[in-house]
């Protein structure tokens, strides 16, 4: 049994206990990582991808530490205006990676089995409310949803909400894209800013915020320019890093830290060495604990992913000096809001951009937008010379594994890719 | 052709309706349809499996996205009107458009929140589909039409039982029907529509208010309610606009269904004094109603049942054990059947089992004579005969000693030899309150299904839940594993109860788990071991099953299940309580048959 076991079973041990004990359990031992984060950093990741790992760790520690501080959020709600008024974003999905990687799912996901709530469900979904459900995630300060872009976010929230009798304030966005339903969206987060501060007592300053949003766009069109030289460069990477993209180009959007690790990232690429192995672009979100891709995909020269799609879900096209309407405008244009063909076009243009080989289409259990679309998206990418492999699978519950299914498929896969490019080379040269 | 709800197409669907527009969502404008001699049908027909939509869509989606998909790509429907109810009706929307199958193919944005921009949002909705329907149909909005569709929906006003939750199926709810004992009212999401109780205001009225300027107009600038267009495009004039608001109103004022951010008002649901019972039905990958379900289970204040379906017919004959044993419960006259004179005074029970077929016979003092269990071969009448004649030799008596016999299991009903067939679930309540008057929760892990079952100090089923579809935590789970261990099952039994790892199987798929049992033998993990850990798996689900129902002490498990040491001891770790095993474990069914056939005899 090794360590990330052992611990996991303390901390459901002492959360059936007390589940203050266990949260207090939970906490430590993310620190020791964070710890281990800043000191002994993984040395196979750039300087950036360190920083993001201690990062993220911090970001995942604040509502451990000061839930009061806290708002649980859905992963697309803009976050410019809880960060002003004082609030960490305290985010379900990332919240349920990192319960996985603690070996704590199968305890949280047992409980909402308990529960009779559906097992088709996200598992991202079901770990946060097992988890909230056992005593294990404290109780927030309040819940900001959206229904972009997850059907399981209409319910999970709401759900959470009665759990832990807190407000919550919940973001409609329609489906189509036009003037009227950005103002849809501006009017609900100008009154989202209201709701805020009646919750928290504090007054969201109108500069501020639109310093904030401004840095956001910032952040963004460095972040693109990253994309574009990251084409022909090596990045070596983990499997954990392309899902922290989930958080950094959209929770954490408007942070200092934030644009700190895109203006490192700008500063890594300069040194990163020429583009070589298979090239994958990953959609949607990646089971980062299974043994299978770990042997193909992680810090591997002949095949990485390059890119994902939650890193890329929304342009830095907008105007940050109505705050709101440009927080509207990214919500509404959002890659994965409306048609699947809109996820699929945005998925094609990064795919491209970043000179990948192929995609992989992650079949993630529970998600019905991207199962229901993937035999639409693997045609699409076809039809543009991109191969592409539908993957199942699931992000967060390893019982939906069949580690060797994956290693079959996900190996064959790039096998292929490998056979390709060796014919192209051999019909260039010739 | 009258432009109301489609006669022809409300039966089967094989018929291809020429005309008929169907829609899935109750949200769907019917009434403007039918302004432009629309006709209408709500697509609810469960096909027999899914092998179109299967070449089309990942089967793991909702099963009524896949039926709409079948139906579509069988050739069935030509026009289609969808609202965006979901990840799965949008992704069907998706590959629909793609594959230019229907002649008329519209989604409408229906928004998730009944606050006034929301209104003004679905008003446009409204205007802009109202133009792309008549577009297609050829035919100018008709008025009169429009008023003539607004119906007061029919409600039951007697007693009746209610099916919420999720869609149903024309067909399962047929069955519903049949099983109940009382008028079933079917208020799942499309069903419970309530536009109609309230008339449309006229147009010529409309008009009259923008003139007068009596009230401030949302939908038109104030100069074009100063001079309202009586000419031209009706559905460009502010009088339709504001129409389409009145309309708006109409339809997301309607109870709620649990896409909507707001669901308080499906309180409503459970507020008619009439209702004496909940069908709660839920689709295999539709995750909305689970939750409501969940909160019910424990509030509601009628009896409840939960049935899931995956919406095709084949999916359907297994539900009704589960509804016939409802029945049961909410009508204890279902369980006496027609009462015959005392003969002999020789009584008999058959569980009509997946793997056994179990017979008991009692005396009229209610003390056993014979209990057999003979493996259950090709026919369960076939092996219920061979029972019975078997059980009969041994207790020396005649087929004309028997005064009644009642059949159960999953045979009952092909045993025609009985005088009344009882589901296992009743029958197992009934047997084990027999032989321990204080057990409260029955475990019964058999062949193709686990259940659990609360009773009251009477024996009364109170409340009962069955595992899914899937073997996992069944009997043919363990029998798959034995199988892979190159054990029997007296010998896997025995296994486990001297664990030294303590190995957890995660998969929850029965073949991923043999995958993962083969990988274990392969790194010479002890067989004791891994028993623990297939013990652990199937204990898992079932005190899952324990929790849903709200399981209390004392406990008794039946079934063959029951023999094998290392479960139960394994389960009762889990459940945090003792579990009885009494020597008849396995003859509960046919035991609590036989005392049905007693109560038949008059003493």
């Amino acid at each position: 049994m090794n360590i990330t076991e052992t611990f996991g079973q303390y901390v459901t041990k002492y959360t059936d206990r007390n589940p203050a004990q266990g949260r207090r359990l939970l906490k430590l031992g993310w620190e020791a990582q964070n710890f281990k984060f800043r000191h002994f950093p993984d040395q196979r990741l750039m300087p950036a991808d360190r920083y993001l790992a201690q990062f993220m760790m911090e970001s995942m520690l604040a509502p451990l530490k000061s839930p009061d501080h806290s708002a649980i959020v859905s992963i697309f709600v803009p976050c410019e205006l809880l960060q002003e008024a004082g609030l960490h974003p305290y985010n379900a999905e990332a919240f349920s990676c990192y319960l996985e990687a603690s070996r704590v799912e199968r305890y949280c996901l047992q409980q909402t089995e308990n529960d009779g709530l559906s097992e088709t469900l996200c598992s991202y979904h079901r770990t946060f409310i097992g988890a909230a459900e056992r005593g294990l995630m404290p109780k927030p300060k309040c819940i900001v949803y959206t229904n972009l872009t997850c059907d399981a976010n209409l319910v999970t929230f709401r759900h959470l909400a009665d759990l832990y009798h807190v407000p919550c304030f919940s973001i409609d966005v329609p489906m189509t894209m036009t003037e009227a339903d950005i103002s849809y969206v501006e009017k609900q987060l100008r009154d989202l800013k209201l709701w805020l501060e009646h919750e928290t007592g504090k007054t969201i300053e109108e500069d501020k915020l639109r310093s904030r949003v401004e840095r956001s766009r910032r952040t963004l069109m460095k972040f693109e320019q990253y994309q574009t030289a990251k084409a022909e460069k090596y990045v070596p990477t983990d499997l954990v890093t392309p899902l922290y993209s989930g958080m950094t180009n959209n929770i954490l959007l408007g942070t200092e830290q934030n644009e700190h690790y895109v203006d490192l990232l700008n500063q890594d690429i300069k040194k990163a060495g020429p583009a070589r192995g298979q090239r994958i672009y990953w959609m949607h979100t990646l089971p980062f604990w299974s043994d299978a891709v770990r042997s193909l995909l992680y810090f591997k020269e002949d095949a990485q992913i390059v890119g994902d799609e939650l890193q890329s879900v929304c342009s830095s096209d907008f105007d940050p000096s109505n705050p709101y309407r440009a927080m509207a405008s990214r919500m509404v244009h959002h890659a994965l809001n409306g048609s699947i063909h809109r996820r699929i076009d945005n998925g094609i243009a990064h795919a491209r951009a970043l000179h990948a080989d192929g995609v992989v289409w992650f079949n993630h259990w529970g998600c019905k937008h991207t199962l229901g679309g993937a035999l639409l998206a693997k045609k699409k990418f076809e039809e543009v010379g991109l191969p592409c492999l539908l993957l199942d699978g699931d992000g967060c519950d390893r019982s939906h594994g069949g580690e060797g299914q994956t290693l079959t498929r996900l190996g064959a896969f790039l096998e292929m890719l490998e056979a390709d490019k060796a014919k192209d080379s051999k019909e260039v040269s010739a | 052709m009258n432009q109301t709800k489609c006669q022809g197409c409300e039966g089967a669907m094989e018929i291809r309706k020429n005309g008929c527009s169907y829609y899935v969502c109750k949200y769907t404008p019917l009434e403007l349809m039918a302004a432009f001699e629309g006709e209408y049908s709500n697509l609810n027909h469960m096909p027999e499996g899914f092998e179109l939509a299967d070449q089309v869509i990942n089967p793991n989606v909702c099963g009524f996205g896949k039926a709409l998909m079948q139906s579509v790509m069988a050739g069935e429907v030509h026009e289609l009107v969808l609202v965006n109810c979901c990840d799965t009706i949008r992704s069907v929307y998706d590959i629909l458009r793609d594959s230019k199958k229907l002649d008329f193919l519209y989604m409408i944005d229906m928004l998730h929140s009944g606050w006034a921009c929301s209104r003004e949002q679905i008003s446009a909705q409204l205007i802009a589909f109202a133009k792309a329907y008549r577009h297609y149909k050829g035919q100018e909005f008709d008025e009169a039409k429009f008023r003539a569709a607004f119906h007061p929906p029919k409600r039951l006003q007697e007693p009746h039982l209610s099916v919420l939750g999720a869609r149903m199926g024309k067909q399962l709810f047929k069955m519903v029907q049949d099983c109940m004992p009382l008028p079933v009212q079917n208020d799942s999401c499309v069903n419970n529509r309530s536009v109609g109780e309230v008339m449309p205001p006229t147009l010529a009225s409309l008009r009259e208010e923008l003139l007068q300027g009596t009230e401030c107009s949302r939908t038109a600038a104030p100069e074009a309610a100063q001079s309202p267009r009586t000419d031209g495009d009706v559905l460009d004039s502010p009088a339709f606009a504001r129409l389409m608001d009145w309309y708006a109103y109409e339809l997301i004022k309607q109870i709620p269904c649990m896409r909507m951010m707001d669901k308080t008002g499906r309180r409503a649901l459970l507020n008619d004094p009439n209702l004496k019972g909940i069908i709660y039905h839920t689709i295999k990958f539709c995750d909305f109603y689970s939750f409501e379900y969940a909160d019910l289970r424990q509030h509601a204040p009628v009896p409840i049942l939960k049935i899931e379906s995956d919406y095709t017919t084949s999916s359907s004959g297994q539900l009704l054990t589960r509804l016939e044993a409802f029945a049961e419960s909410i009508d204890p006259e279902e369980l006496e059947g027609k009462k015959t004179n005392m003969g002999k005074g020789y009584f008999a029970g058959i569980d009509s089992g997946s793997t056994s077929t179990d017979v008991v016979i009692l005396d009229k003092d209610n003390k056993m004579v014979c209990g057999i269990i003979v493996p259950t071969g090709a026919g369960a009448q076939n092996s219920a005969e061979k029972a019975l004649e078997e059980a009969l030799r041994q207790s020396g008596l005649a087929r004309t000693d028997i005064d009644a016999m009642v059949t159960t299991g999953y045979g009952r009903t092909a045993i025609e030899d009985g005088d009344k067939s009882i589901t296992e679930i009743t029958c197992h309540a009934r047997g084990a309150h027999f032989l321990e008057p204080e057990v409260r929760t029955v475990i019964d892990i058999g062949g193709q299904d686990s259940k659990v079952i609360r009773l009251d100090d009477k024996g009364n089923v109170i409340n009962f839940v069955m595992n899914d579809k899937c073997a996992a935590g069944t009997g043919r789970f363990l029998e798959m594993m034995a199988h892979s261990l190159e054990l029997s099952l007296e010998e896997m039994s025995l296994h486990g109860l001297n664990y030294k790892e303590d190995i957890t199987i995660s998969s929850m798929c029965s073949v991923f788990a043999q995958s993962e049992v083969v990988s274990l033998i392969a790194e010479n993990k002890s067989t004791d071991d891994i028993v623990h850990g297939l013990n652990k798996s199937v204990a898992v689900k079932t005190s899952a099953l324990v929790k849903r129902v709200g399981g209390e002490g004392k406990y008794m498990m039946t079934g063959g299940v029951s023999k094998n040491k290392g479960l139960v001891k394994t389960l009762e770790e889990k459940v945090g309580a003792p579990i009885i095993i009494r020597e008849e474990a396995q003859l509960c069914g046919a035991l609590g048959a036989a005392l049905f056939a007693r109560d038949m005899v008059k003493a």
